[in-house]
């Protein structure tokens, strides 16, 4: 670089080549890698004599540039020693592919400080869809990361109508983060509200969000279980006529290691038993003559069935040996604790309490961070499912529905399978033309099904671990990213997406909305509703601004 | 005439110096010496640097390199043949600035010249380089062409040497000339720096206060009556081996001078001179190599360009004059 200049990593760099018979040829580029050294030292000691004055020495700067772009296509190498200029405006757009997007998201600011976008083709499913993230927990901000891409979905008006019919289901895994979607920041400061602005997007928080949290354990009422969230959140919960018609109780056994096991078929026999032999009954069911209230009570009533020599074989068919009966019985009687507060006969069927996008607010956050192991893969999976299913057969890929993921690698492991994992694998393969858009997170990629990463057209990685970042799942960043992955700050992540060759490292802004109670402004007031009632019959989906009708 | 490139030499593209590392100096030299300018010279002793000498802020280092491209031989029309040497030189000068702590390349030239005997030689234009015809007296035996290098390389460094000075308003430096000082003696403020000692000029008895000098003391000015003598002493630079002639070299000044301005000028270098000094494992040819030599060495051999290159142009060069 001569005298004066400097470059610094991500800039967005343009020089041309001048050829004999046709017009100039633009080459652009992103710094990959920076250097400076002394020319005309030999030994590493010799920065002391440069230094006291004795040796002469240059201070000679060098950047490593990543082509992004060559304009018209002729593959001509640029000239040694052409002028290269920093690229601003069109010419930066050029560069990064961003005046051929014809819907644009913005994702966040490159270090230059200018916006930095994301082809919504690639998100929509119009040539791709789903978007997998990988970073260290913690450092690596993902689910911030989703939740400001889904909020620029949302209001950037890139995605026209689909994007503000657009749904999201949010699964809140840790802590209770992303209860607060819909309540402003009040650490939000100037400097941030003017990051929201040169992105051309409201630092506001989510409009329209509902928040769903399993009933507390051991309550009868129903009511939810969250501490710090009091307001405008619905209990979810199924009824044992629901867990019996709908064939739930394979999501009981939603373990990898549970598929390995000789009592599958035990399973899917007592599946269809209930399925078929079950009649509802005042919230409850009735099989066998016997009214069960609980999934207590059912728990007991099957193991009881199986484990009577007369009744076995009519609910788990005749080959079945004892010892797999037993396996799937203490299996069963295992999930008790877990599922109990879940699976419910003692609350009313008729009030809401199904997770349904389609019915319920734009957002729509389940709060799982309070149940157990087994308990958060039997609402995944069902959810999933559930909102899969209906999507298959509406038949058609609008509205779009988001659905935001985090800890893939515990849900679709690279190893084994369940019945989640097969969801979410027709998600990822089938998703894309039903309108079901995966933003899946996990710490590593490695991890995670690869059918699932691949299908993924857009790759985002926040911190990585030095051992992950080897991987070849990170192919796609180039050796002097990756060793800035494992140095990445919160709030930095690097981007790829299939039209543009470089990973872009992006900035995004600080979040408008809370993420935690202490940093919670004065909640929406279409919430204040739920006091009253827990879903409000006169409100019309998507209403935002409706006060309380009476 | 026609012009021929020799087949390639492995000593064409080495740099060459005068002389070698020497132990000592090898032969007595019989000049005429006058060793009473200082001190008489029964009382000769080491001098120490002295405390009330200020060692001045800018020091200007100034060195030329030299590198054989190709040798030549001609055939001329009337069916003599003459040898000829293309080589390139640079010439450059440090400036040395102790109070900031910058040293940086003031200017630098490199000159390029056809060196031969030949009447009927013209400039060589060899790709973008022009090698210009010097020519030398005599028969012009190969053997003698690379010495005749040295005269062009000599006037390029006075010439820079006058120019670096001309920017620098600082009246208080040091202009220190690599090698003996020959035609450079009028260039006000200068001292040559002699590495390599080829012959005694002093008698014995004071031999033994140079070879008894420590690290950093000199010799007392004496009078040196050769052709380009002038006033001169022995300095011992730090670094070198515990052997006798290991880190001396020879100063010396323009005759021009009054003795009390060479005794100045003595003082000077014994207080500069000494931080310059290499270590031997950067270096072979320390401590005497000064490490603003060694730096600015480099510099111009990396700008007299590839020789390879040089090499392939003249080729292409004179085949197409042919």
């Amino acid at each position: 670089m001569a005298d004066g200049s400097y470059l610094q990593l991500d800039d967005v760099v343009v020089t041309q080549r001048h050829l004999p018979d046709r017009e100039p040829v633009t080459i652009a580029g992103v710094v990959t890698q920076v250097r400076a050294r002394h020319e005309g030292a030999q030994f590493d000691s010799d920065v002391f004599a440069i230094a006291e004055g004795t040796l002469p020495a240059v201070v000679q700067e060098a950047a490593e540039i990543t082509t992004t772009r060559v304009d018209p296509e002729l593959y001509v190498p640029p000239a040694p020693g052409a002028i290269v200029h920093r690229a601003s405006g069109e010419a930066r757009d050029a560069a990064l592919h961003f005046d051929r997007m014809e819907r644009r998201i913005p994702m966040g600011t490159g270090r230059d400080g200018v916006p930095v976008f994301l082809n919504a083709d690639f998100l929509d499913g119009t040539r791709g869809a789903h978007v997998s993230i990988s970073g260290i927990s913690g450092v690596a901000t993902k689910t911030s990361f989703a939740t400001f891409l889904l909020y620029s979905v949302f209001r950037s008006g890139a995605l026209g109508a689909d994007g503000a019919n657009a749904r999201a289901l949010i699964f809140n895994v840790k802590g209770e983060d992303l209860l607060f979607l819909d309540h402003p920041n009040t650490k939000l400061d100037e400097a941030t509200r003017a990051g929201y602005k040169l992105l051309e997007l409201p630092a506001t928080p989510f409009s329209d969000v509902r928040v769903y949290a399993p009933p507390r354990a051991g309550d009868s009422s129903g009511a939810p279980d969250v501490s710090s969230r009091l307001t405008g959140v619905d209990t979810f919960y199924w009824t044992l006529e629901e867990f019996a018609s709908l064939r739930l109780l394979p999501y009981v056994f939603a373990d990898a290691d549970d598929e390995r096991q000789q009592y599958t078929m035990v399973v899917h026999s007592v599946t269809a038993h209930l399925h078929r032999y079950s009649v509802p009954a005042e919230g409850g069911i009735s099989i066998d003559g016997k009214r069960l209230g609980s999934y207590g009570d059912l728990v007991d009533h099957i193991v009881e069935q199986l484990t009577d020599d007369e009744t076995r074989s009519t609910w788990a068919g005749s080959a079945v040996n004892m010892g797999t009966v037993n396996a799937f019985a203490r299996r069963l009687i295992g999930s008790k604790r877990d599922l109990a507060r879940l699976i419910r006969g003692d609350l009313a069927q008729r009030r809401p309490h199904q997770i349904k996008t389609a019915e319920s607010a734009q957002v729509t956050v389940v709060d799982l961070h309070n149940l157990p192991d087994r308990a958060q893969r039997f609402v995944v999976g069902v959810t999933l499912k559930t909102e899969f299913e209906e999507k298959e057969k509406a038949g058609t890929g609008r509205p779009l529905l988001f659905v935001v993921l985090d800890e893939l690698n515990k849900y679709a492991p690279r190893e084994g399978t369940s019945p989640i994992k097969e969801v979410l694998l027709d998600i990822a393969e089938r998703g894309r033309s039903l309108g079901v858009i995966l933003i899946g997170a996990q710490q590593t990629a490695s991890e995670v099904e690869r059918r699932i990463v691949t299908n993924s057209a857009i790759r985002v990685v926040g911190r990585l671990d030095p051992a992950e970042a080897a991987r070849p799942e990170y192919g796609f960043l180039p050796p002097a990213m990756r060793q800035r992955a494992l140095l990445a700050r919160p709030g930095t992540m690097f981007v790829n997406q299939p039209d543009i060759p470089v990973p872009l490292c992006v900035e995004f802004p600080f979040p408008a909305w809370a993420t935690r109670k202490s940093e919670s402004g004065p909640p929406p007031s279409d919430t204040m509703k739920s006091i009253v009632q827990g879903a409000d019959p006169f409100a019309v989906v998507g209403s935002s601004d409706d006060d309380i009708p009476f | 005439m026609r012009v021929f490139v020799e087949p390639w030499d492995p000593s064409y593209g080495a740099s060459f110096e005068g002389g070698g590392s020497g132990d000592g100096p090898a032969s007595t030299s019989s000049a005429q010496i006058d060793t009473d300018v200082e001190v008489p010279a029964a009382e000769w002793a080491p001098i120490d640097v002295s405390d009330s000498v200020q060692p001045p802020d800018v020091v200007y280092l100034v060195d030329g390199v030299r590198r054989i491209d190709a040798g030549l031989s001609t055939a001329e029309d009337d069916g003599t043949s003459y040898a000829g040497l293309a080589a390139s030189f640079a010439a450059g000068v440090v400036r040395c600035d102790l109070g900031r702590g910058v040293a940086e390349l003031v200017t630098a030239k490199v000159g390029r010249g056809l060196f031969t005997a030949s009447p009927s030689m013209e400039d060589l234009l060899a790709g973008p380089v022009r090698y210009e015809v010097h020519r030398i007296e005599g028969p012009g035996e190969a053997s003698k062409l690379p010495v005749a290098v040295q005269r062009p390389l000599t006037a390029l460094e006075i010439l820079i040497s006058s120019e670096a000075r001309a920017h620098g308003p600082e009246g208080y430096d040091l202009l220190v000339v690599d090698g003996p000082l020959r035609a450079r003696r009028q260039l006000p403020r200068t001292i040559g720096f002699i590495k390599t000692q080829e012959k005694l000029y002093l008698p014995a008895v004071l031999n033994l206060v140079v070879t008894r000098l420590t690290a950093g003391q000199r010799t007392p000015v004496f009078h040196l009556g050769t052709a380009w003598g002038g006033w001169t002493w022995y300095l011992r630079l730090p670094g070198g081996s515990s052997a006798p002639w290991s880190g001396i070299v020879r100063v010396e000044c323009s005759p021009d001078l009054s003795p009390e301005m060479a005794i100045e000028l003595a003082d000077l270098s014994q207080a500069t001179l000494p931080r310059f000094a290499s270590s031997a494992y950067k270096d072979p040819r320390a401590p005497q190599n000064l490490v603003p030599i060694a730096g600015l060495e480099r510099r111009l051999r990396g700008m007299l360009g590839d020789s390879r290159l040089l090499h392939r142009a003249l080729t292409k060069a004179t085949v197409r004059s042919r």
